[in-house]
């Protein structure tokens, strides 16, 4: 059978699995062990399953990862989500709609210490929502508002999935986190001019609240030194070259460990959910990267990337075309997968392919960069498009009366941000890539 | 996709009830997560001390990256178990969601016994590695660190999660409301 054919095959019994509700990273993993097994017998595998696991789990540079969890759990415990969320309320709250745009502000400070949506999400819907909700703010415009907020957390880097494409694709973390940097100010800036939109339009879903003496907007604007100290320390160090990621990412645990503590978020039970929240978020992460391992060997032992690759260059289909057709692919899958999942099951087969095609005269190296910053803006869409945006599902989980079809129909303007930012990066690459030259 | 670990509260929702069988997996799989967790923690601590070494003293500890390897190795495959126990490997569930309930929790049972198998596969093979790297005695660079070492927390984490799952396999329990 041709390389394609094993692939074709390998998508079917995947999906397969998938609809059957086994787990997505047994599904990779029982799908890449029949194909082997077909393919090159038992003993060979059974020989790499011996080294497998440990290869890939004492991998140094997947090593942030964990510790960029324990940040992001010690930052949700430390209260930092509040003075963040406070700041933003004393600063532009008396604006039209003022106190969403301080909490789509608040989630991207929080995404400056956290790596991951759902946690962002989570916690400032904890902070925000109630405080919207006590200022009149309507609860489907205010879900919808935290729920497009909490997507900042990837995007704005440290990001868990940017770490786990820097991997795959063996590019530099910290020119990914670089290039992620404007993008997150975009996607952003596009939130509260959404929310300025709205709040013109409907203004029963977003009144103004009173202001704040200037002498109480610089107070809580300095409550939140914590979290601009952990920022700069950690991505300047990154970017600076001075710390590797993970030297980073220890240090920013540590860092956010000890300001929770001196805040009293950190009692002993508290810190025992703060390591068991770390375990659950790392042990699905890291079982998916073994089933995402066994299914990489099996397509490399078929040689399906690189076949697939040299079919789609040799084909003349248009470059443009085929990444459209990616990024299509990614919505599609971000309807059913996470964003993890999908990278992981993606990249390995696309990346080869958009190194192969010419993007603009781009650059190997930019072109890397440029399409892992694409990929992950696409892929975080997932987390708020129906059926199964979690985002979505865990801020109106809290909600005392929005419903989630109703948090939808607010999420679609932030939706269509979200779609303009990406098509604004794919079209002018340097976007992502101008922060790379100044650096 | 399954969602209640992924927000902070996620100490494990069935530790304090069930059956004998069901506490005493829960108390397992919390205190390897948490020895795990434990690690980590140390782990970022040492990386600290290191850094810290490195910037005052020009003297770094010997063996850092190294460390940091094996470490990781160790605590990440500490918590698999529990992450299986609470739930958070993720599934797809966008296609069955017109099943039945009955359906959908059978069909989880045969998913964690999949689950169960590959585990268990995993850890006979490292089982296997591990005593292969005994007798070669292979070891790290700087610190000569013997690599069976973090082999051992590995094989007994995959060898729970196996048990973890085949116990889920037999009472699975319905996805729990977030």
């Amino acid at each position: 059978m041709s390389a394609l054919t094993w692939g074709a095959v390998a998508v079917v019994v995947l999906l397969t699995l998938l609809a059957l509700r086994v787990h997505i990273a047994v599904a990779m993993f029982a799908t890449g062990l029949m194909g082997y097994v077909w393919v090159a017998g038992g003993a060979p595998l059974l020989a790499s399953l011996k080294t497998m696991a440990y290869a890939r789990y004492s991998n140094y540079d997947l090593s942030v990862v964990p510790l960029f969890l324990l940040m992001g759990q010690f930052a949700t415990h430390g209260g930092l989500s509040r003075a963040l969320f406070r700041a933003g309320h004393a600063l532009v709250g008396h604006w039209r709609g003022g106190m969403a745009m301080g909490a789509v502000g608040a989630c991207a400070g929080f995404g400056a210490i956290c790596g991951s949506s759902l946690a962002t999400a989570a916690t400032m819907g904890q902070v925000a929502l109630p405080e919207l909700r006590e200022h009149g703010y309507s609860e489907r415009f205010a879900t919808a508002v935290l729920a497009a907020g909490g997507t900042l957390g990837i995007l704005i880097p440290p990001s868990v999935p940017l770490v786990i494409y820097a991997i795959l694709a063996e590019q530099n973390i910290a020119k990914l986190f670089i290039a992620a940097f404007i993008p997150g100010l975009l996607a952003t800036l596009g939130y509260v001019l959404v929310i300025a939109i709205v709040a013109r339009i409907s203004p029963s879903d977003a009144p103004a609240v009173g202001a704040q003496p200037w002498r109480q907007r610089l107070k809580a604007l300095g409550e939140t030194w914590p979290v601009l100290l952990i920022f700069l320390v950690v991505i300047g160090g990154i970017y600076g070259g001075v710390f590797t990621p993970t030297e980073a990412a220890a240090i920013g645990a540590v860092a956010t460990g000890l300001v929770a503590w001196r805040n009293g978020g950190l009692d002993r039970r508290s810190l025992v959910q703060c390591l068991l929240g770390t375990a659950g978020a790392t042990g699905m992460i890291f079982l998916i990267l073994l089933g995402s391992d066994m299914l990489n060997v099996f397509f490399a032992l078929v040689q399906l990337p690189t076949e697939l690759a040299h079919t789609i260059t040799q084909s003349g289909f248009s470059p443009l075309g085929v990444l459209l057709v990616m990024l299509l692919i990614y919505l599609v899958l971000g309807c059913i997968m996470d964003s993890l999942s999908m990278i992981l099951l993606t990249i390995p087969i696309f990346f080869p392919i958009v190194m192969g095609v010419d993007l603009w005269g781009l650059g190997a190296d930019d072109k890397a960069i440029w399409f892992g910053v694409l990929a992950l803006m696409v892929v975080e869409i997932g987390l708020i498009t129906p059926p199964v945006g979690l985002n979505v599902f865990i801020i109106s989980s809290m909600a005392k009366q929005a419903s989630m079809r109703q948090t939808f129909r607010y999420v679609l303007p932030f939706l269509a941000s979200d779609v303009l930012r990406i098509a604004l990066v794919m079209m002018v690459p340097s976007i992502a890539l101008v922060a790379l030259r100044v650096f | 996709m399954q969602t209640q670990t992924l927000t902070s509260q996620s100490v494990a929702p069935s530790a304090r009830a069930g059956s004998a069988t069901n506490r005493f997996l829960a108390a397992l799989c919390c205190a390897l997560a948490v020895a795990g967790g434990v690690l980590l923690v140390a782990m970022a601590l040492m990386s600290v001390a290191s850094i810290v070494g490195r910037w005052l003293f020009a003297a770094p500890i010997i063996g850092d990256y190294e460390l940091i390897e094996i470490m990781c190795a160790m605590a990440t495959s500490m918590t698999l178990p529990y992450a299986h126990f609470i739930g958070a490997h993720v599934i797809v569930d966008f296609f069955s969601s017109r099943f039945t309930a009955r359906a959908s929790l059978r069909l989880d049972g045969l998913a964690s016994a999949l689950l169960a198998a590959v585990a268990a596969l995993v850890a006979w093979q490292m089982a296997q590695g591990l005593h292969e790297l005994r007798l070669s005695h292979d070891a790290s660079l700087m610190l000569n660190l013997p690599t069976w070492v973090g082999y051992v927390p590995m094989v007994a984490s995959f060898a729970l999660l196996a048990v973890v799952a085949a116990y889920r396999a037999v009472v699975p329990t319905p996805a729990q409301p977030t």
